[in-house]
């Protein structure tokens, strides 16, 4: 018991000090949450927002005595459009669920010139435990080569994409938040799923504002150290798991925009137990651009493309190569950092595999095996206050949002997916939040 | 001492005309340009120093003198009146007139856009 407080203390506070709507960063910069992030709220982050985290979160008014602590509450109801089979977890029903779906604690900030960091804890109803939930520790030493602003960095963090500061990659990308208690596609890429259960170093570095570039690797946490966290452990990675990242980023204060490629090679023991592996290779594409003009009106677009290579020598040793392709493209409008309006498509496409998709669970099995899924996500959010002269700043922030997903295809077919008369139309899910940080 | 005398004139007269350059400035396209350019780092407001130090008040104001703001080493020893021109100086190459200053940004380089937000910030008062 006592060495579990200890690693809790040493991720609060040693490993400790944020990327989500963490007031903490506005108390410390006396910037408002508007500088950072487009719509006043987070994830979603600005030019501003980027560089701030590229630079350790470590900016500072130059004021001693700020208090890396921030706190968030995120209270839902999930909607779909038919009644699930089952319930859609314990404790809640088949259909219209109310749930106190995040009460997280942040510990974020900067603590020395070149140190800062992003962590949270988080509290869930669904899951019913508190865990350690993303992690991002920096060390940033900024320095000038040929005359150029340089940063060079390391980052330790527990989730491959949750460093990146581009709005596109499966840590941060739109939906930022979704509900937690409606049917989601089978089909999945690995770079997306190994958050909480792995420790990784990347190195990184921006070169003149504009090349980014990030190189690093990841392993699985022990069993061990995953019961002490609450995390329940899941597959295994073998070995070292390397994780990639260029970019290059133009900031031209009226509009901004990146481009670039990221990719995660990994072999995974499947239940932590030796033998064959399954292998995964992910390599993505990913753009974004955003119009930023007087800040009155702002629009964005993003967009990533990833094609994931399945060698499943453990799962699946039938399938020699298999793949699993996602394509997501988002917009979105906010006007007078306080109304938003994002639309969101997501295209998935995989080889059939029975093994994998043909589960015969009702809701969430492929009838066909397949794993192709299609649909989009509308989501409009009204965020009143985190912005310089608004009531309670910098620690009162609260964002309302209702978001609609519709599927077109789920797991293989428009119609009868799951073999049991279910259709994709079926998980239509209407989902409502409202999220508070302080 | 006549010769003094003019020369003076001369200089107020050209300082005067600079100045009316800026005041002749367009303020309706500097507040947009202080919008898209500075306003994520310098509050209107008095007294609300965010990454940078308020605009309240700047035009005529001597450097690095606002008692609450954390000012680097550099901006402390400029020791200038921000006149417009010493505005204009800096906003046009900030790395350059204050080396080791602590803004990242690189500069405005239209000099129409300069002349219409020093015209609207000395507005700000």
């Amino acid at each position: 018991m006592k060495n579990k407080y200890i690693l809790w203390g040493l991720l609060l506070l040693g490993l400790s000090e944020p990327a989500l709507a963490v007031p903490s960063f506005a108390r410390q910069t006396g910037q408002d949450c508007a500088a950072c992030h487009i719509g006043s709220y987070g994830p979603q982050l600005t030019p501003y927002g980027m560089k701030f985290k590229m630079g350790g979160y470590t900016e500072s008014d130059g004021k001693e005595g700020h208090i890396p602590l921030s706190a968030m509450l995120v209270q839902s109801f999930t909607n779909t459009k038919k009644d699930q089979t089952e319930d859609a977890a314990p404790h809640f029903k088949t259909n219209n669920n109310a749930s106190l779906q995040e009460v997280s604690v942040f510990v974020a900030g900067r603590f020395t010139d070149n140190i800062g960091a992003f962590s949270q804890i988080t509290w869930s109803e669904p899951d019913r435990k508190t865990t350690m939930d993303n992690f991002d520790l920096r060390l940033v030493k900024p320095m000038q080569i040929a005359g150029n602003d340089t940063i060079f960095g390391i980052s330790l963090n527990n989730n491959p994409t949750i460093q990146d500061p581009f709005n596109t990659t499966p840590g941060w990308k739109f939906p930022y938040i979704g509900s937690e208690l409606a049917p989601t596609p089978a089909a999945t890429q690995i770079i997306g799923e190994l958050g909480t259960q792995v420790l990784g170093a990347t190195a990184y570095t921006l070169y003149d504002n504009h090349w980014y570039a990030e190189l690093g690797g990841y392993q699985s946490l022990s069993k061990n150290i995953l019961n002490k966290m609450n995390i329940d452990p899941a597959d295994k990675i073998s070995g070292t798991s390397p994780y990639w990242r260029v970019a290059y980023f133009n900031d031209m204060h009226k509009s901004a925009y990146s481009v670039g490629l990221f990719g995660l090679s990994t072999h995974i023991l499947p239940g932590r137990e030796a033998g064959p592996t399954d292998k995964y290779t992910d390599i993505g594409v990913d753009g974004s651009y955003q119009f930023l003009g007087t800040r009155e009106h702002v629009m964005t677009v993003d967009g990533s493309y990833i094609h994931e290579n399945r060698k499943l020598d453990a799962t699946a040793p039938s399938k020699i190569n298999g793949f699993v392709n996602r394509l997501d493209l988002s917009t979105s409008y906010h006007y007078d950092k306080t109304y938003g309006l994002t639309a969101g498509f997501f295209d998935i496409r995989g080889n059939a595999d029975d093994v994998l998709y043909n589960t015969t669970e009702a809701d969430f099995g492929s009838a066909n095996g397949s794993p192709n899924s299609r649909g989009y996500t509308l989501q409009a959010d009204w965020t009143p206050l985190g912005k310089e002269n608004s009531w309670g700043a910098p620690f009162a922030n609260m964002r309302l949002a209702v978001q609609y997903t519709g599927y077109t295809k789920f797991n293989g077919a428009k119609n009868n997916y799951d073999g049991y008369g279910r259709n994709a139309s079926d998980n239509n899910t209407l989902y409502t939040s409202v999220w508070f940080a302080l | 001492m006549k010769r003094l005398i003019t020369i003076l004139m001369m200089a107020g007269i050209a300082v005067s005309m600079s100045s009316q350059a800026y005041a002749g400035g367009d303020i309706a396209n500097g507040k947009k340009v202080y919008e898209e350019e500075c306003s994520d780092c310098h509050s209107l407001t008095a007294g609300k120093n965010k990454k940078g130090p308020s605009f309240f008040g700047v035009v005529g104001r001597k450097s690095a003198t606002i008692a609450d703001f954390n000012y680097s080493d550099a901006m402390r020893a400029k020791n200038v009146a921000w006149t417009p021109e010493a505005i204009n100086d800096y906003i046009k190459a900030p790395k350059k007139s204050v080396p080791g200053g602590k803004m990242k940004y690189d500069g405005l380089d239209d000099e129409k856009s300069r002349t219409d937000v020093i015209a609207y910030i000395a507005t700000i008062h």
